[in-house]
């Protein structure tokens, strides 16, 4: 009989010794904190919490993502992919998550890092945004940016149908908000969680750029015409084309209160998406001014 | 001369630029946004990697030139801006090298991710490489002409204005000068490290000197003299900070000196001429001219020398390396055990992903991917360009994880087609419509209300009165009152067949009390174009909102017929031209967009189309993609059966789920 022998390794490896015991204990005592480290750790950098930058092109969005992260813009053109960059709030700027903190406490005095996602705002590339927002992971808000001086210029003699950029960045926003509107009203057993929009007027240091409250009305003007003639549009291909499910097809939303008379951002406070108007330059004679953007993102840490 | 040069990433963020004129933003973000986005110029040309920057095509914009270079994995565009007037050749090479160094030098800061910083101190590098390549140009005799237009142009560009000269003197002086002025022009190139020389020694023997300096000649000595000396007091000031532009003064102090005894045609020639007038002098600068010659690549006095040296032989290394690397991966594809090594482990990795796409990889799949859009009724031509620019865009991509590479083309594809068919701008029809016939009363700048002229052209039968009469109807929902034209003075019937259709929409609007239909009609036989603009006047002076012209059919290549949509587009000026084009129709289709776009003359193509006859089909709608692909231009409605309420327009997610089934 082998196994019953004392110099047996069957034996020698279940018998009580000192060594096997430390190996148990250390295994039993590492493993939960290897455990720990791994999946705690990788985890947590994943899901940082995430701003999105959406706009039409030229408004500077990625301007404004340069400069957040350095401190001061740097020259961009015109994107063509999605950016995330890693950014920390400044001391200065308090985080909604700490406002139970006490100002002695130690963690306040440390950097709260988020991620800030720069889409193209390049109207053929507008499915990195609509994709990022229809799949968000730890979305915390919007920032909407709009180039208060372009919108501004309404007294265009040539253009024959108006303003046109007013009407591009209306359609962009108008789009969005339907989108966001959806995504509330879906039939979830969990609520999904409130995105917050901000709508940054850029570019305030320009001579005929529109103060945020007028950016506001006027922007809320466009959306009702934008959503006025989208009311009165055709039905697109994808509807009634194929009549599989019972004719119909997927219907059709209104943004806002049914889509009657006037728009205005309040309405979206329905489908639980806050939107608010702060104006600010990226660049400027007396260099950048985004104190109320800083002070928005740390509203909504 | 360059103009700028700028390294950029395609997130849009410019990591090194250098400018040497002022260069408006609008040049690149246009070249992006045409080359890149919206691939006018050479579809599915886009982010080549391993094509060398001369494969790329040029893209001209006002005045200037681009060309650039890409590489696709970090997502770098490198783009070198220069004057049109210019014939820079050595530019694709400065553009290929750059790429190679900067990727070297910084390939792993550009990895990182989750941040748009790359610290770069490029300067040293790119100016070595303009150096070293300009120079190798302009020893070429060949270039001896280009280098002409090269002096002649410094004095209005604003290399003079970056150094602080004052301008020169205007009209002779400043030509007869050229052979000075030569000298601060180079140097305002390269600014950190010691200039460069070899301009200036091989510049008396080419023929641009000649002339100059026959063009000099005529002149009395003493308009020479006076001509001569604010350039060397105009030069003198800047020189003072470099050791080695001492030598380029006195020579132009000779140079000026020679001038005034000798008024021949070769005065330039200073090799000549210095010895004959000053022995003292004249050893130590034709040692300084042969020295400058022989190390053109720019050993110069003290510190400069040695940084020069140093980057150098980097750079050279650098790109010898890339070199090797390059003819080492052609041959390594050789070898039994690697090769089947390889096999195995590709097929392991074609299941669980993460594999690394090569050509090979990438050739049966796109075929059958190709087969597949064939079977759609994708054009031929189409399918071929969307294949090799989703091959382009797919080479050296990792795939997903548990990703296999079918599912990885399908999905490249996916997101091509969506981004084909997407329109840059919006295509409200009735926001125009609103904005043209009432603009907002509160500005009074804004132009006075007048009819919205659409008018539809199409090859014959496929269905332009239908869909006419399909817009005119939902146009009438929207209550606006119409104006049918029908410029079809050609076909008998064609004027009848708008009759019935005015007839039955008009007593549709009756029995709603919508807005009113007419019908403008004046026969047959003659002018279409006269007929429209007639129209668009009647409906201006009746308050009309809306004209629509219906057009005579014409085969795309009858030119005769083709020739007259010129001069309709002139005469009635609408709004929006529209086409009229079938699902039916085949790989004719990117032929039929591509003259019909053109035919409108220079200013004016077409705005959109209608694809009609959507409903006999099926899932075949390739045409769709042909017609877009072939112009850029995007489809606005989609005709989708018999009645007048079946038009629709385009669901790209649908169309493409369609294509892709």
């Amino acid at each position: 009989m082998a196994w019953t022998s004392s110099h047996s390794w069957l034996a020698s490896l279940m018998a009580p010794t000192p060594l096997a015991l430390t190996i148990g204990v250390l295994l039993v005592l590492s493993i939960p904190l290897f455990l720990h480290f791994v999946i705690y750790r990788s985890t947590t950098s994943t899901t940082l919490p995430t701003f999105l930058l959406v706009g039409p092109s030229g408004s500077g969005k990625t301007s404004l993502l340069t400069l957040f992260e350095r401190g001061q813009p740097a020259t961009t053109r015109t994107s063509q992919t999605p950016l995330t960059v890693e950014l920390s709030l400044p001391l200065t700027t308090p985080a909604a998550s700490s406002q139970y903190r006490s100002a002695a406490d130690p963690s306040t005095q440390f950097h709260k890092k988020f991620l800030l996602a720069d889409t193209p705002g390049h109207g053929k590339l507008r499915h990195h945004a609509f994709d990022t927002i229809i799949k968000p992971q730890n979305l915390k808000g919007i920032i909407f940016m709009v180039d208060a001086a372009d919108i501004s210029t309404s007294t265009s003699t040539t253009g024959a149908a108006g303003n046109e950029a007013l009407r591009q960045t209306a359609e962009y926003l108008h789009d969005l908000l339907l989108l966001l509107q959806k995504r509330a009203n879906t039939k979830t057993s969990r609520a999904p969680p409130d995105i917050p929009v901000l709508i940054a007027a850029n570019k305030l240091d320009l001579f005929t750029a529109l103060p945020a409250p007028l950016v506001k009305s006027a922007l809320e003007t466009e959306i009702t015409n934008v959503r006025n003639s989208r009311g009165k549009g055709l039905l697109d291909s994808g509807i009634g084309m194929d009549d599989i499910a019972g004719g119909a097809g997927e219907e059709r939303e209104w943004l806002g209160e049914g889509g009657e008379g006037k728009f205005t951002f309040g309405q979206m406070e329905e489908s639980n998406v806050q939107v608010s108007v702060v104006g600010w330059n990226v660049v400027g004679a007396e260099g950048p001014d985004v104190q109320g953007w800083w002070a928005w993102v740390g509203e909504n840490l | 001369m360059l103009d700028g040069f700028e390294i950029l990433t395609t997130s849009g963020v410019v990591l090194w630029s250098k400018s040497y004129a002022p260069v408006s933003s609008s040049i690149i973000n246009g070249f992006i946004k045409d080359v890149f986005i919206e691939e006018k110029v050479l579809p599915g040309a886009s982010v080549a990697d391993d094509a060398s920057a001369s494969q790329n095509p040029t893209y001209k914009k006002e005045q200037y030139t681009l060309k650039w270079a890409s590489v696709k994995d970090l997502g770098l565009i490198f783009v070198a801006v220069y004057q049109s007037l210019l014939h820079l050749t050595w530019v694709d090479k400065l553009l290929d090298n750059i790429r190679i160094i900067f990727v070297d030098l910084y390939r792993d800061q550009l990895k990182k991710p989750h941040t748009s910083v790359v610290e770069c101190d490029f300067d040293g590098y790119f100016d070595q490489q303009v150096k070293e390549l300009e120079g190798a140009a302009d020893k070429n005799p060949q270039r001896a002409p280009q280098v002409t237009v090269n002096d002649l142009t410094p004095p209005s560009s604003s290399d003079n204005g970056i150094e602080g000269l004052p301008p020169p003197l205007p009209g002779l002086a400043a030509v007869s000068q050229t052979g000075q002025l030569k000298k601060p022009h180079n140097n305002g190139d390269s600014t950190d490290i010691t200039p460069v020389s070899t301009p200036d020694t091989s510049r008396p023997t080419t023929p641009a000197s000649h002339i100059l300096g026959g063009k000099a000649g005529p002149k009395s000595r003493r308009a020479k003299k006076a001509m001569n000396a604010p350039a060397n007091a105009s030069s003198g000031d800047e020189r003072k900070g470099k050791p080695k532009k001492d030598t380029g003064k006195k020579m132009r102090r000779w140079d000026a000196d020679g001038m005034a005894d000798d008024d021949d045609g070769t005065v330039l020639d200073y090799s000549i001429q210095s010895p004959d007038e000053d022995g003292m002098h004249s050893p130590e600068i034709n040692a300084g001219i042969d020295g400058i010659d022989m190390q053109s690549a720019g050993t110069r006095t003290g510190k400069g020398q040695y940084v020069l040296k140093d980057l150098d032989s980097e750079v050279h290394s650098i790109l010898e390396g890339a070199n090797e690397k390059k003819s080492q991966s052609a041959s390594s594809s050789s070898g039994v055990v690697g090769s089947s090594l390889g096999v195995i482990s590709g097929l392991f990795r074609n299941v669980i992903g993460g594999k690394v796409l090569t050509k090979e990889d990438l050739a049966k799949p796109m075929r059958a991917m190709e087969e597949h859009l064939l079977k759609k009724n994708v054009a031929r031509e189409a399918a071929v360009r969307l294949c090799e620019g989703v091959e382009r865009e797919l080479i050296g991509v990792k795939t997903g994880s548990f990703e296999s590479v079918e599912t990885t083309i399908r999905t490249a594809m996916e997101s091509s087609l969506r981004k084909i068919l997407t329109p840059t701008t919006s295509l409200d029809i009735l926001r125009s419509i609103t904005a043209v016939t009432s603009p907002s009363n509160l500005n009074p700048l804004s132009p006075s209300p007048r009819p919205y002229v659409i008018s539809i052209v199409g090859v014959n039968g496929v269905g332009k009165s239908t869909n006419l009469s399909k817009l005119a109807f939902f146009l009438l929902q929207n209550n606006f009152s119409l104006l049918i034209a029908a410029c079809d003075t050609f076909r008998s019937g064609a004027v009848e067949q708008l009759r019935v259709h005015a007839r039955n929409l008009k007593e549709l609007s009756a029995r709603e009390s919508l807005a009113k239909i007419d019908l403008y009609e004046k026969g047959y036989g003659k002018d279409a174009a006269n007929i429209a603009k007639d129209a668009v006047s009647y409906a201006s002076s009746n308050n009309y909102d809306v004209v629509l012209i219906d057009t005579a059919g014409r085969r795309h290549n009858d030119t005769r017929l083709m020739s007259n949509l010129e001069k309709f587009a002139n005469f009635a000026n609408p709004d929006k031209i529209l086409m009229v084009g079938e699902a039916l129709v085949g790989s004719d289709s990117v032929a039929q967009a591509r003259s019909f776009n053109s035919s409108f003359g220079a200013r004016r193509g077409l705005d959109g189309f209608i694809i009609s006859k959507c409903d006999t089909v099926g899932d075949m709608v390739g045409s769709l993609v042909s017609m877009v692909h072939a112009t850029g231009i995007p489809v606005v409605f989609l005709g989708v059966g018999q009645h007048y309420g079946d038009l629709r327009t385009l669901n790209v997610g649908w169309a493409v789920e369609m294509l892709m089934k």
